[in-house]
C-alpha cells in the first residue's frame, strides 16, 4: 500500500493526461475540474462483499418489483403498505408510464446504493439513486491506472478485477436490447458527468449520441448516420433525466429531448435504460418503504438496514422530530446531491423554528434521520494521513440476473468537519477494492 | 464505416484541422523565430499578414510571448489548440482515451508554461504529442473511415496554411497528392469539381493561390 501511496502525484498525472474530470457550473459560468483521487483504497473483504452483495441484490430486486407493481396494480398501496400520497405526490411518479412495462420487464438496470458504515461496523443504505446513478468510470479508470503505476501492489493484494465494468454494462444493454444498436445518449460536452458518458461509450462499444442524432419515425428510434441511413436503436442508456426526454410527453422546453420517444418506449420498440418513472422508487420519503417492499415482494426480512428515518408525514414521528430536533439531520426530498441536508444541531434560533414551519405545513416534503456517526476513513493529504467521512456507492446491474460490480465509487469529504461527500461540493473520490479473502 | 453522425464528421473534420493548424504554425513560428533573433526583428508583421492574423503585438517579445500562449488571443497557438481539444473531447468514443490524452497533454503542457525564455524549447513537446497523436490515430483508431476523415482535415488545413505562407510549390503539391489520395477513402460526399480545379491551380510552378483557397473552402462544404 505504501508503494501506491508514494505513486499519489504519478496517478493524478495520469488521469489528468485522461482527462478524468467532472464540470461544475459557478456563476452560470462551466468550469471543468479533475476529480481529486485519494490512492489509499477503501478494502471490504470476502465476507463483507457477500453480506452487501446479498443485501444489495435483495433491495433492488424489491425496487424493481415496486415500480412494476406501482406502474401496473399498485398492489403495495391497495394492501395499505405504502400510503398513496407518498406515491403520487413524488415528482419522480409519472402518471404517463403507467400501464408501460419496459422490455424485460426491468425498470432499473443500473442501480446507484449509496451505503456508509457505522462505527460500530454496521452498514447503513443512506439513499437508492434509480434514475441515472453516475461514477462508476472513476474507480474503473482509476483501477487501470493505479495498476500501472504501482505493479508490485497488485501483486501483493488479491483484489477483484474491477475492470468489467464496461463488459456488465454491455450485458445489460444487450439483454434489454429490442433489435438495434446500443447508443450512450449525453446532453452534450457540458454536463457535469460527460466524462464517464464518452468513456462508457468507448469502453462498452456504443454511439455516444446527442439529441440530434436520433429521431423517431413510425414508433422506432433511429440514429442518423452521416448520409443519412437510419440505423435502428434497440437500446438507448440515456443519461438525461426523465423530465428532458421527450418534449411532446414531459417538458416541452427541453431541447435536449427526442420528440416522441415515449411512443417507441410505449409499444417496447426500444429499451430506455433506466425505465422512465423511476425517481418515484428513490424519492427519499419512499427510501423508508423500502424495508417493508422487500417482506411484500419477497417475503425476506431486509438485509441491509436503512438508517433510522422518520415521516413527519405520520403523527407519532413528527412529535419525535420535533422533539429530537437537534439529535436529527433532515432532507428536504425533493433536493439531491447534498443541497436540501440540514443537521438540527447546527441551525440557529431563526432558521430553526423556519424549517419547523415548512415541515407542518409539509410534513411530506421532509424525512429526518439519526445522524450515522459514519466511520472515519483514511486519506492521504500531503504527506499525511487523515481521517474524513465517505460513503460508498455500490453499482447494482440488472439483466436476467441481479449482480454487484465488484467495486464502487467511495467519495470522501476533503472537509475535517463535513459529512457532505459530493464533488459538486469538494469531495474527492477513491478506489473500492474488494478483497479475494 | 462505423455509424457516425454528420457533426461527428465535422467534429473529425475539425480535429485533424486544428491538430495540423498547431503543427504547422508552431514549426513556422520555429523558422519566424529563429530570424528574429537577429537578421529581422519584424519578421513576425510579415507572418501575421500572411496568416490573416491581426498585428495586435506590441512588439517581437510581445509576439513571441502571447501569439503561442495568449489563450485570451483567438488567434493564438493555444487557442487553435483549444479547438482541437473540444472537438476530440466529444469523440472519444472514435478515437479512443489513449489517442484523445495526446491533446489532452498538449494543452496541459502548454497552459503550465508559464516563462517563455526559450519558447522553442518549450513548444518541443507540444509537437511531440501532436506527432504521437497521430501515431495513435493510425495505431488504436480503428475505423479505417475515422483515420481517413482525420487526415483529410489534416491535409486540406495543411494546404490552406502552405498557400497563405507562400510555401513551395513542390511542397504543396505534395500535399495536394496526399489529400487526393485520403478524400477518396472517406467515401464523403465530396465537390469533385473543386478538388479537380484544386489540383490544376496547384500544378503549376506558380500556385494560383486566390483559385485553390477558393476550391479548398468548396470541397466539402456539405459537411464542414
Amino acid at each position: 500500500m505504501n508503494e501506491l501511496r508514494k505513486q499519489t502525484d504519478v496517478v493524478n498525472a495520469q488521469l489528468a493526461r485522461y482527462g478524468v474530470k467532472f464540470g461544475i457550473y459557478k456563476n452560470n459560468e462551466f468550469k471543468e475540474q479533475l476529480f481529486p483521487f485519494d490512492p489509499i483504497p477503501r478494502m471490504i473483504g470476502k465476507d463483507e462483499f457477500e453480506y452487501l452483495n446479498r443485501g444489495l441484490i435483495q433491495r433492488v430486486k424489491a425496487l424493481n418489483c415496486f415500480l412494476k407493481d406501482i406502474y401496473s396494480d399498485c398492489a403495495i398501496v391497495k394492501d395499505g403498505v405504502v400510503p398513496e400520497e407518498f406515491i403520487y405526490a413524488s415528482s419522480g411518479y409519472l402518471p404517463e408510464c403507467k400501464g408501460i412495462c419496459p422490455p424485460k420487464g426491468i425498470y432499473s438496470h443500473i442501480s446507484g446504493i449509496d451505503l456508509v458504515q457505522s462505527k460500530d461496523k454496521t452498514w447503513y443504505v443512506l439513499e437508492d439513486n434509480l434514475r441515472v446513478p453516475s461514477g462508476a468510470s472513476y474507480p474503473m479508470i482509476a483501477r487501470e491506472i493505479c495498476r500501472r503505476s504501482s505493479p508490485r501492489t497488485f501483486m501483493e493484494q488479491e483484489i477483484a478485477d474491477n475492470r468489467d465494468y464496461a463488459d456488465l454494462l454491455k450485458a445489460v444493454m444487450d439483454y434489454s436490447n429490442t433489435g438495434g444498436i446500443n447508443v450512450i445518449l449525453t446532453p452534450g460536452r457540458y454536463n457535469a458527468a460527460f466524462f464517464e458518458h464518452s468513456y462508457l461509450a468507448e469502453k462498452t462499444n456504443s454511439v455516444l449520441a446527442v439529441c440530434n442524432n436520433l429521431v423517431v419515425e413510425d414508433d422506432y428510434l433511429y440514429y442518423i448516420d452521416y448520409n443519412n441511413t437510419k440505423q435502428k436503436v434497440g437500446a438507448i442508456y440515456r443519461r438525461i433525466s426523465d423530465e428532458f426526454l421527450d418534449p411532446m410527453t414531459f417538458r416541452e422546453d427541453s431541447l435536449i429531448g427526442i420528440p416522441h420517444i415515449m411512443e417507441a418506449y410505449k409499444k417496447g420498440n426500444v429499451a430506455i435504460i433506466n425505465a422512465l418513472g423511476n425517481g418515484v422508487a428513490d424519492d427519499k420519503g419512499i427510501y423508508y418503504f423500502v424495508p417493508k417492499m422487500i417482506q411484500y415482494y419477497l417475503k425476506e426480512e431486509p438485509i441491509l438496514n436503512n438508517a433510522p428515518t422518520y415521516l413527519p408525514f405520520y403523527e407519532k414521528d413528527m412529535e419525535y422530530v420535533l422533539e429530537h430536533f437537534d439529535d436529527l439531520v433532515l432532507k428536504d426530498v425533493a433536493e439531491a446531491g447534498g443541497y436540501g441536508v440540514v443537521f438540527g444541531n447546527s441551525m440557529t434560533p431563526e432558521e430553526k423554528e423556519k424549517l419547523i414551519t415548512m415541515l407542518k405545513n409539509e410534513p411530506r416534503r421532509f424525512i429526518a434521520q439519526e445522524v450515522i456517526d459514519f466511520i472515519d476513513i483514511e486519506i492521504q493529504e500531503g504527506d499525511e494521513v487523515v481521517p474524513r467521512k465517505a460513503d460508498l456507492r455500490a453499482f447494482v446491474l440488472t439483466k436476467e440476473d441481479t449482480v454487484v460490480w465488484k467495486s464502487g465509487l467511495t467519495r470522501f469529504s476533503r472537509n475535517p468537519d463535513s459529512f457532505i461527500v459530493n464533488s459538486s461540493q469538494g469531495g474527492g473520490f477513491k478506489d473500492t477494492w474488494v478483497l479475494c479473502q | 464505416m462505423g455509424i457516425m453522425s454528420v457533426s461527428k464528421v465535422n467534429h473529425l473534420l475539425w480535429l485533424g484541422r486544428y491538430c495540423d493548424r498547431v503543427f504547422s504554425t508552431v514549426r513556422r513560428f520555429y523558422h519566424n523565430y529563429d530570424t528574429m533573433l537577429e537578421a529581422d526583428k519584424e519578421a513576425y508583421i510579415k507572418f501575421c499578414n500572411r496568416l490573416a492574423i491581426p498585428n495586435i503585438y506590441k512588439d517581437k517579445d510581445d509576439f513571441v510571448a502571447r501569439y503561442p500562449f495568449d489563450m485570451e488571443d483567438d488567434n493564438s497557438i493555444i487557442s487553435n489548440l483549444g479547438r482541437a481539444y473540444d472537438n476530440a473531447l466529444v469523440m472519444r468514443d472514435e478515437i479512443s482515451s489513449e489517442t484523445l490524452s495526446y491533446i489532452e497533454l498538449a494543452l496541459n503542457t502548454m497552459k503550465q508554461t508559464k516563462e517563455h525564455e526559450a519558447p522553442l524549447i518549450d513548444l518541443q513537446p507540444v509537437l511531440d504529442y501532436i506527432l504521437a497523436f497521430w501515431g495513435c490515430v493510425d495505431d488504436y483508431v480503428n475505423d479505417q473511415d475515422t483515420r481517413n476523415i482525420l487526415k483529410t482535415g489534416k491535409y486540406i488545413e495543411r494546404i490552406d496554411l502552405y498557400l497563405r505562407l507562400g510555401v513551395e510549390s513542390s511542397e504543396i503539391q505534395l500535399v495536394v497528392r496526399k489529400l487526393v489520395r485520403q478524400i477518396l477513402r472517406t467515401r464523403l460526399p465530396y465537390d469533385e469539381d473543386a478538388l479537380d480545379d484544386l489540383i490544376i491551380a496547384t500544378r503549376k510552378e506558380e500556385v494560383d493561390t486566390n483559385k485553390a483557397l477558393e476550391c479548398l473552402d468548396k470541397l466539402l462544404a456539405g459537411v464542414m
